[in-house]
């Protein structure tokens, strides 16, 4: 065939890679999933190979058909699903190793901070130590089946009472140990640098004088009813819908910033309630195709659900602030 | 030299006022949520995936149960994003819906069940932050944000049913 392998090495701030993707008869899409259009980084990836570039968004591609997924991830979701189905991963934004599903984000998989330097043809020895991921579960299953056969081997001699407690216990405190290590985890990865960044930003607005802009501004929207019926309906045109959505950072911004001007008394306490539907008009529609490929939804079936959910949103983004805005009757008067 | 040192003093005030924010974030809600999400993931672990395999099952049959029980299950039980591959429990024609109802309780559910989806509380927590600020108390908020949720994705997965139906008709 024509295609022609590629390396890319990991950016400026990147992690990851160097990954060499070689392209089959099947295994031989560029998929972008960037919110729409194909990124330039998946032309360019798709002109080097000779593979035909797909826009993730408005097209399904199997799993087994994807040679690479560009994804502009910014640390919640997509730049892990694909690593965790062992597909190999660009994401254009220098991330790491975060997010939930950051223990599926390793070096032979995925590579980050990405630009157009970082791609190159790959060389005879780099091709022949490629090939297509192999699924890394087949070593620990084997682990498993040994463990089958202990148990198996185990089965006739009955255990006394002592161990059957003792083994009992070790596994509930192993659960509660796991629990508190993925929650350490994802604090430090995810709300600690969250917290971080939108602090500095406060800290911006209130010291240099934009809070008072904000608050004039902002404030009287977000305490009536129409206006926020306004905001709910701009966050959900399905255009503008699925920018907004990346790791929900423009909510969690303006959901902050908001919360401020509640603590300031500039917008009632009860109006708390409907604005946090107004804000979130947009939630998941950056994640649709992504979303139902988890849930295994057939290509067609995903084509169609995009703009399915994206019109839906138009009408059920607003309803969501009048249904929020019925129940704040009461709330904290 | 003074006003080289004004101009210093000004721009370490420019970060003074969110180094007070980051501070009280880090005293104030971590330490709940970090106990909270503990307990919500042990108890997870504890009762397993498979028995909640059999409750999500049950509840693809019916619309409503569909679109209320099963994704706020599945978002309490497997989180941000792994709660969407409940979609495979779901008719092919229903599972658009389905997503829609189950990423838009991502964050209602984050009022009491803070672990689902332990990356993007700020939704939530940012607008707590203001009424604590005002001495008020959270749960009536999060408790009502919760219910509304609910009622919400019911309605996300029924419009968003018909119009998948009708989009999938005239095709």
């Amino acid at each position: 065939m024509s295609y022609k392998a590629v390396t890319i090495k990991a950016g400026k701030g990147g992690f990851g890679g160097p990954l060499t993707l070689v392209p089959t008869d099947t295994r031989n899409k560029v998929v972008s999933v960037t919110g729409g259009g194909i990124h330039p980084i998946a032309a360019k990836i798709a002109e080097m190979t000779g593979c035909p570039a797909v826009d993730g968004f408005s097209t399904g591609v199997p799993d087994n058909e994807i040679l690479v997924a560009v994804v502009d991830c910014g640390g919640t979701a997509r730049c892990g699903v694909y690593p965790k189905k062992r597909i190999f991963t660009v994401n254009v934004l220098p991330v790491g190793q975060t997010g939930p599903l950051a223990r599926f984000i390793t070096e032979d998989i995925y590579v980050s901070a990405v630009d157009a330097s970082c791609i190159s043809l790959a060389d005879e020895s780099a091709i022949s130590k490629a090939g297509t991921p192999t699924n890394p579960t087949s070593a620990p299953k084997t682990k498993d089946q040994a463990k089958a056969e202990i148990a198996k081997m185990n089965e006739g001699k009955p255990k006394n009472l002592a161990t059957r407690i003792g083994i009992a216990i070790g596994g509930v405190v192993n659960k509660f140990y796991a629990a508190g290590r993925e929650t350490i985890d994802i604090t430090i990865k995810t709300i600690l640098p969250f917290m971080a960044f939108v602090s500095m930003i406060l800290g911006i607005i209130s010291a240099s004088g934009l809070g008072d802009v904000i608050a004039n501004t902002i404030s009287p929207i977000a305490s009536t009813l129409p206006g926020m019926l306004i905001v709910s309906f701009i966050c959900a045109i399905p255009f503008i819908s699925p920018v907004l959505g990346p790791g929900a950072v423009i909510a969690q911004v303006v959901g902050t910033l908001l919360g401020v001007q509640i603590g300031l008394g500039n917008i009632p306490p009860q109006y708390a309630l409907p604005a946090l539907f107004a804000i979130d008009a947009q939630v998941g529609c950056d994640f649709i195709p992504v979303g139902m490929s988890l849930g295994e939804a057939e290509p067609e079936t995903i084509e169609l659900g995009v703009p399915a959910i994206l019109y839906s949103r138009v009408i059920t983004g607003p309803i969501a602030v009048l249904v929020a805005y019925v129940f704040s009757i009461g709330l904290y008067s | 030299m003074e006003a080289i040192a004004a101009v210093a003093n000004g721009f370490m005030d420019l970060f003074r006022a969110g180094s007070e924010t980051f501070v009280s974030w880090v005293t104030g809600i971590i330490p709940l949520v970090v106990i909270m999400m503990t307990a919500v993931n042990s108890l997870i672990k504890l009762i397993g995936e498979d028995r909640v395999n059999g409750v999500a099952e049950f509840a693809t049959k019916y619309t409503i149960t569909r679109y209320t029980i099963l994704p706020v299950i599945s978002v309490i039980f497997l989180c941000n994003p792994m709660a969407y591959t409940f979609g495979r429990f779901v008719e092919e024609k229903h599972k658009a819906a389905f997503y829609d109802a189950a990423v838009s309780f991502v964050h209602p559910v984050t009022g009491l069940f803070p672990h689902a989806n332990g990356g993007e509380l700020f939704v939530y927590m940012g607008i707590a932050a203001g009424i604590t600020q005002l001495g008020l108390p959270l749960g009536d908020l999060a408790v009502r944000y919760f219910i509304v949720g609910v009622i919400v994705i019911l309605i996300r997965g029924i419009v968003t049913d018909r119009i998948y139906a009708h989009m999938s008709g005239k095709k």
